[in-house]
Order: C-alpha cells, then sequence, then structure tokens
C-alpha cells in the first residue's frame, strides 16, 4: 500500500520546485532536457506501478509509449482529428492493447513474464518497422502539437511546452497515488504480496493484474503522445526493448516501490546522460557502474537508500511532539 | 453444506485421498485427524480448487463446485485458513482483514475509492478483529506481532470473506499450550451458523470444538461418528501410536 512520509514530500517539493526554477530561468537546450526528463519521468511512473506495486516487471513499456506516439501522429496527420480527440484515442487505444497483454501475460510469472512482454514489445517494434502505414525507418514527422492558443498558451514555445509537461506529470502523479489507494491498487499490493492468498480470498488475479496494466499503459501511452509532440517527429526506434530497459534501468536507480524514486531516478539519469555523453561517448558504461554499485549496496535506488537512512529518523522525529503509543508498546512482549 | 462424493487423487504412485464422502450440515463444526501424511492437507486443497481430484466431486451448499477454479469457490463461500502463515506481511492487521473483506464487499477492483474506508468494509474489519482477538493489534504491521497473534490473524483474513463453509488446517499449528487455550474459547464463540471443518492435532481442542469426528489414514476415511465415539477409539489411539496395521 502506497503511503506518503515527510520525506516523500519534501523531496516531491524538492523536485517541482526545481523544474520549475528550470522551467522559468533555463535557455532553449536547458528547456529541452527539462521536458525530456519530465516525459521519462511519466514512462518510469507508468512502469513503477506495475513493477514496483503488482511485481510485473514489464519490457514493453517502451512499445506502448511508441504505440501512444504512433497512434497520436497518424490520427492527428493521417486521419486529419483534432490533436485533443487523438491524444485522447491514442490514450485510449495504448491502454486497451496494454489491458491485453496484461490479460495474457498476467498467468506467468518472473522471467517467464519478462520474456512475454518483451515478445509483445519486439512484436509491436517489428509491425511499426515494416508496415508502410508507419513510414517504416524513416517514422512520421510533421507532428502537430496540442492548441492551447485559445486560453493564450502557445505550446510551439518550449518554455510552455516544459510547463505543460510538468502539470501533466504532476497529474500523473497524482492519479497514479489515487490507483495505489484505490480498491484496485490494495488488491494489486495484496497479489504482489501473496497471490495464492488473494485467490482463496475470492479475487480474479489476472484481471486486477490486467486492469492495473491497462492504466499504467495508459499513462505509458500519454507519455508517448507528449514525446511525439515534444519532438515533432517520431522513428520505430521508440518502440525498441532498449527504450523499456533503460525505463526499467531509471525505476531501480530511482527507487522500485516508491513512486517518488523513479521521479529521482529520471532526473539523475537524463542529466547524467547529458553531462558523459558531453565528455565521453562511453557515457552508458559509468551508467552501467552506477547502476551495479546501487543494486550491489542493496538499498532500493538512490531515493531508498536515502528513506532507509533518513526516513524513519525524520518521521520519529517529528512524532516527537505528537506522540502515540507505538504498536510495539501497546503489543508488549508478544 | 458441503459434501464431497468419492474424491479420489493420487500423485504418481501415492494414493493420497481415497474415495473420501464427507457430508456437512449447515452449522456443523467437524474436525479432521490423522497422523502425517494421512491426506488432509490435500482433501483440503482439493475442496478449495488449489488441487483437482481424479475422480468424485465436491458440492457445496448444494451446487456442484468440482470444476469452478479456487476464486469462485472462494466467492461461493468457501474459505480457508493454511497450516503455514500466508498473510500479507508488509501490511497492518487491519489491512490484512481489509484485503478479504474488500473481496468479499466487491470494493478490490473499485477504482476511485479506498476499499478500506468503505463503511460496510470497515464494519466487517471491526467486527471480525473483535471475533479473533485481534483489536489490541489492529494498527500493527504482521511483522510486529507474534506468531501466535499471526495464526489469529490467519484465521481472521479467513472469517473476513464471511463464509458459508470455514476450513481451517491446523488454526494452533506452533502456538503454545497458553494460546491453544485462547483458541479453544476463538473457536467455540464463531457464529454458530458457521460451518466449519478443521484439520487438527490438538486432541483437547478437537474434542472441545468438534460436533463430528473424521479421522483419515493413508488418504482413507477410517473413522466418521461422534467425538464420544473417538474418545475411546482403540483404533484412534492406534493410528496416532503408529499400530495402524495391526488395528
Amino acid at each position: 500500500m502506497f503511503r506518503h512520509n515527510t520525506l516523500r514530500y519534501a523531496v516531491l517539493v524538492l523536485l517541482a520546485s526545481a523544474a520549475l526554477f528550470q522551467a522559468f530561468t533555463a535557455e532553449y537546450f536547458g528547456l529541452e532536457i527539462l521536458t525530456e526528463i519530465l516525459i521519462l519521468a511519466m514512462l518510469v511512473l507508468a512502469l513503477d506501478i506495475v513493477a514496483g506495486f503488482g511485481g510485473m516487471v514489464s519490457l514493453c513499456h517502451g512499445a506502448l509509449m511508441g504505440v501512444g506516439a504512433y497512434a497520436y501522429a497518424l490520427l492527428s496527420t493521417t486521419a486529419g482529428i483534432a490533436p485533443p480527440v487523438a491524444m485522447v484515442g491514442a490514450v485510449a487505444l495504448t491502454g486497451a492493447i496494454a489491458w491485453a497483454i496484461g490479460a495474457i501475460c498476467s498467468r506467468s510469472h518472473g522471467i517467464y513474464f519478462i520474456m512475454a512482454t518483451l515478445a509483445f514489445g519486439q512484436m509491436a517494434y517489428s509491425y511499426v518497422f515494416e508496415a508502410p502505414i508507419f513510414g517504416g525507418d524513416d517514422g512520421l514527422g510533421g507532428i502537430a502539437r496540442l492548441d492551447l492558443s485559445f486560453v493564450g498558451i502557445d505550446l510551439n514555445d518550449s518554455r510552455s511546452f516544459a510547463l505543460f509537461c510538468l502539470v501533466v506529470l504532476g497529474a500523473i502523479y497524482g492519479v497514479s497515488v489515487l490507483i495505489l489507494r484505490s480498491g484496485l491498487g490494495r488488491s494489486l499490493t495484496g497479489v504482489m504480496h501473496n497471490e495464492q492468498r488473494m485467490r482463496a480470498l475470492g479475487l480474479t488475479v489476472w484481471r486486477v493484474k490486467a486492469d492495473v496494466f491497462g492504466l499504467s499503459g495508459m499513462i505509458a501511452g500519454l507519455a508517448g503522445v507528449l514525446a511525439a509532440q515534444h519532438i515533432m517527429y517520431i522513428s520505430p526506434g521508440l518502440l525498441s526493448w532498449t527504450v523499456s530497459g533503460e525505463a526499467l534501468v531509471v525505476v531501480i536507480l530511482g527507487g522500485l516501490g516508491t513512486l517518488v524514486g523513479p521521479l529521482v531516478g529520471a532526473a539523475a539519469f537524463v542529466v547524467l546522460k547529458h553531462e558523459l555523453s558531453a565528455v565521453t561517448t562511453y557515457w552508458h558504461l559509468v551508467v552501467g557502474v552506477i547502476l551495479i554499485a546501487v543494486v550491489m549496496s542493496r538499498a532500493n535506488g538512490i531515493f531508498g537508500w536515502i528513506e532507509a537512512r533518513w526516513g524513519d529518523r525524520i518521521e520519529r522525529r517529528l512524532s516527537d511532539t505528537t506522540r502515540k503509543p507505538e504498536a510495539k508498546e501497546v503489543l508488549g512482549d508478544a | 453444506m458441503l459434501e464431497t462424493r468419492n474424491l479420489d487423487k493420487s500423485f504418481g504412485a501415492v494414493h493420497v485421498t481415497r474415495n473420501v464422502s464427507l457430508k456437512l450440515e449447515r452449522g456443523e463444526r467437524r474436525i479432521i485427524l490423522g497422523p502425517n501424511g494421512a491426506g488432509k492437507t490435500t482433501l483440503f486443497n482439493q475442496l478449495v480448487g488449489e488441487l483437482t481430484p481424479d475422480s468424485g466431486s465436491v458440492h457445496l451448499a448444494g451446487e456442484d463446485v468440482t470444476a469452478l477454479p479456487v476464486a469462485k469457490r472462494a466467492r461461493r463461500g468457501l474459505s480457508r485458513s493454511y497450516q503455514k502463515n500466508t498473510l500479507f506481511d508488509g501490511l497492518t492487521v487491519e489491512e490484512n482483514l481489509g484485503l478479504a473483506t474488500a473481496v468479499h464487499t466487491g470494493n478490490a477492483t473499485q477504482l476511485w475509492s479506498d476499499s478500506l474506508a468503505k463503511p460496510e468494509v470497515r464494519e466487517i474489519v471491526n467486527e471480525v478483529a473483535e471475533q479473533v482477538n485481534l483489536m489490541p493489534y489492529i494498527h500493527a504491521k504482521v511483522s510486529e506481532i507474534s506468531y501466535g497473534v499471526r495464526r489469529q490473524l490467519e484465521v481472521g483474513v479467513a472469517l473476513a470473506t464471511r463464509p458459508l463453509v470455514l476450513l481451517m488446517d491446523e488454526p494452533t499449528s506452533g502456538v503454545g499450550p497458553e494460546m491453544s487455550k485462547g483458541f479453544h474459547d476463538l473457536l467455540n464463540n464463531l457464529p454458530r451458523d458457521l460451518t466449519m471443518l478443521i484439520i487438527e492435532h490438538d486432541m483437547d481442542l478437537a474434542f472441545d470444538v468438534a460436533d463430528t469426528i473424521t479421522v483419515l489414514n493413508y488418504g482413507e476415511v477410517v473413522f466418521d461418528g461422534l467425538p464420544e465415539a473417538a474418545r475411546g477409539s482403540k483404533l484412534l489411539k492406534d493410528i496416532y501410536l503408529g499400530n495402524w496395521e495391526d488395528a
């Protein structure tokens, strides 16, 4: 069950403040990096919901993001549908596809689940790569951004688009928290802890997994729509399994099953990538070493490490003033 | 309320359930006795659908549920607790009970509302916590409570689905004599219309709680009757002392 604590709120405020500061002060290149972070953060939130709270480690979330991007591109350019409607359509379509993948893969666990999602992702990649309607290797260009001129916002301006992405990310975070705190989210946590028992209690486990996978897919699809609007061009590379793998690295780097951690991971990953790639073309090696260090330290990512070290200490200090008896005191020597 | 007809199950050459026929009336409390390896838990697994019998059938409230999967049987009112605790360790006692109650009340898949905040869920959670003496621990995490209290919670989680038939696999397994006595009261205080089938090795508890006793040996029903008849049974003593061949 997802819970906020003081540290999580503090990190959220810190991240939001840093993003706002960057959005209002950065020049073009800084705004592009910020937008890249925000879109990646949406994707990794989607992945954290299924992997961190449902134990469903997916290697098709990159493909789902790509489905959202291509669906938006086709609907808004080829089909000539208005961008807001195309966005809703793309997100709904990605959610439906993700639901179907979740329903099929929910019967498998562990490495088999990972391989099944990888297969779905690669199928989508191959199809998009080969089918002429998707532009093949050349991809699709001329993708329009959402038109918000009726409220005086020009999303073709990098600053406005970055702020728009920040607002969308905030909304996605809020929705993610609501999902995880809902009956469905609690059941998902129960399934991750003990699937057999949840089934014995009468829960249709595959349905819960599929529903959450579908919702997560909708978030990934929305990230794809914004990625397409950001670059205004998409190519099959967006659906490659390496995008899913990179998202998984970010989630693990930030802190699996914390929601806040993946946001930290997304920021750290993109900044590292840009800073290191300016110095060496082998920046992946450095990221790899950091990932190995994080995994070997047995901490739950960067944020998990911070939370384990200071989270409880902060809570104890804060609760000292308005103190309630702790469970151990109530239980005595139980 | 619960009936098995000629239930049979083998694992390769090992015949673990032999033609078992049981019939439990509504509100009946039956204890299943038998030495280790008698097929008691395997029988439970077939009753709830975790194992498929080779032949025979399971009927719940008059309906043949043999072909139904675990979750559907549970939703029809068949609930079980396990010999080894199968709790949700990272969650509190309240959340453990809440998960089970949410499934029963249809709140387990609701998207925009917290199942544990629903009045109907809270009511059942509190009621069950009272029934199994868990109120003092309601906000404690499973990892913070003692083994004996976890056994109570194990039963509580099964009870929170408000079953017609409750199957309990050695509810006092691993608990001390003091706590075991507490279980006598706990089980005796459960609603009288609840049908219970209990696997138990604790003879005191068995004779205190049971309306009827069934003894299994090598997967076969070798005794089915009243506790009074079982109490002086040489057969039962022989089985538990390992002299079955001579019995």
